[in-house]
């Protein structure tokens, strides 16, 4: 038996103005969208961001706490990694990213910046640990 | 009005522009008692005799939003042809508010008054998925060119009810909406014809009979992941809405929100 982590897929109000905003604010490039517009994927490599609608919780009989501005960020982060944070830190507040914390060096020597995205889901915008130059 | 026995939905019945949620077929073999069970929902059913062509007599049926379960004696040979509105687009398609119908039936005339047009969907046909076409074509037509009577706010409110299966106070979605409860309690009891408390109760309460039935936890797991208090407080909710309890539940019809 193997397992392996393939996806994390948040549950949104609109999955079609998620994916245009995750686009415009982050430059991700759609792979899927389903036809009934409650369900789509991201070009994000060998884990996938997906969004899904919020009628799928209920369709798959789960309950959820849906995410929205007004409400405090549910405990979890999208964190993605940039070659130039700054930039992209810009580029997705100019989209319409709530400018949570702009882009800082830790003491661990990583560029860090947090916004929330337009359903109000924590986004961070750091720089690659992975492959330090 | 879903017999269970041979309930079938339209697999691409349901249209969200269209405010229609599912388009169903039921066909009776025997007589029998069908329990309905509250759903928060509003429904527009052509019911007739299926063993007879062409299809002659046939009623027009509205079912209001309601709290309580009900049984529906049904004859063999009946048929029940039916379209299962989304919450918020029955002012839209019926031409008056929901509440207006809380814990009601309006059958034939008493239908037809109140909605004049509802009188072109009786008459005769060869068969009953006729009846569907012509349901659907009554929704289109009310519904018109404007597609979306929803507006963003009401849909992300009426989702966030649906997709926390009525687990989440009143209290909390108006602040997450940024509005007061009083006005949740306007937009959810203009949408459904139910007070917010009582249609959070429905969907809470569907959820721990799907958890029940389908997911097969047991009772005091349900109890935990359906949100209440302690199964005492389950069994009560089962009892209340559907006359059920965790062991002897009904073979009935359990909707979602879905597109």
């Amino acid at each position: 038996m193997t397992v392996r982590f393939g996806y994390t897929i948040l549950y949104v109000p609109d999955v079609r103005e998620t994916v245009a905003f995750y686009e415009a604010a982050f430059g991700m490039t759609l792979r899927f969208l389903h036809e009934s517009g409650l369900y789509a994927e991201l070009e994000t490599g060998a884990v996938t961001l997906a969004f899904a609608g919020e009628e799928m919780a209920e369709m798959n009989g789960l309950g959820i706490r849906p995410q929205r501005k007004n409400d405090p960020a549910q405990a979890v982060e999208i964190a993605l990694i940039c070659d130039d944070p700054k930039s992209a830190w810009d580029r997705a507040v100019a989209a319409g990213a709530l400018p949570l914390s702009p882009p800082q060096t830790k003491p661990w020597n990583q560029i860090v910046g947090y916004v929330r995205d337009l359903n109000g889901c924590l986004v961070e915008l750091c720089s690659d640990m992975t492959n330090p130059n | 009005m879903r017999p269970s026995s041979s309930y079938v939905e339209l697999p691409a019945g349901a249209d969200p522009l269209l405010g229609i949620e599912a388009v169903w077929l039921s066909l009776a073999n025997q007589p029998s008692n069908h329990r309905v069970l509250p759903d928060g929902r509003c429904d527009i059913i052509l019911r007739f005799c299926a063993s007879t062509v062409p299809i002659s007599r046939i009623s027009v049926v509205v079912t209001g939003p309601t709290t309580a379960y009900y049984d529906v004696a049904v004859e063999p040979g009946m048929g029940f042809a039916g379209i299962r509105l989304r919450p918020g687009f029955f002012q839209c398609i019926l031409g008056f508010k929901p509440i207006s119908l809380r814990e009601q039936t309006l059958v034939d005339d008493v239908a037809i008054s109140a909605c004049p047009p509802l009188a072109t969907l009786c008459a005769e046909t060869d068969t009953p998925e006729a009846l569907h076409d012509r349901l659907i074509g009554f929704v289109r037509s009310r519904v018109g060119q404007d597609h979306a009577p929803l507006s963003r706010q009401t849909r992300r409110i009426l989702s966030a009810f649906h997709a926390s299966s009525g687990r989440l106070p009143v209290q909390d979605i108006a602040r997450m909406h940024g509005l007061s409860a009083r006005t949740v309690q306007r937009i959810v009891l203009d949408a459904t014809g139910l007070p917010p408390k009582s249609y959070a109760r429905i969907l809470q309460f569907h959820r721990a009979m799907r958890l029940l039935r389908d997911h097969r936890l047991s009772p005091s797991e349900a109890a935990v992941e359906a949100g209440y208090a302690d199964q005492a407080h389950m069994t009560h909710a089962l009892r209340r809405f559907g006359g059920l309890s965790p062991a002897r539940l009904a073979d009935a019809t359990l909707v979602t929100l879905r597109d």
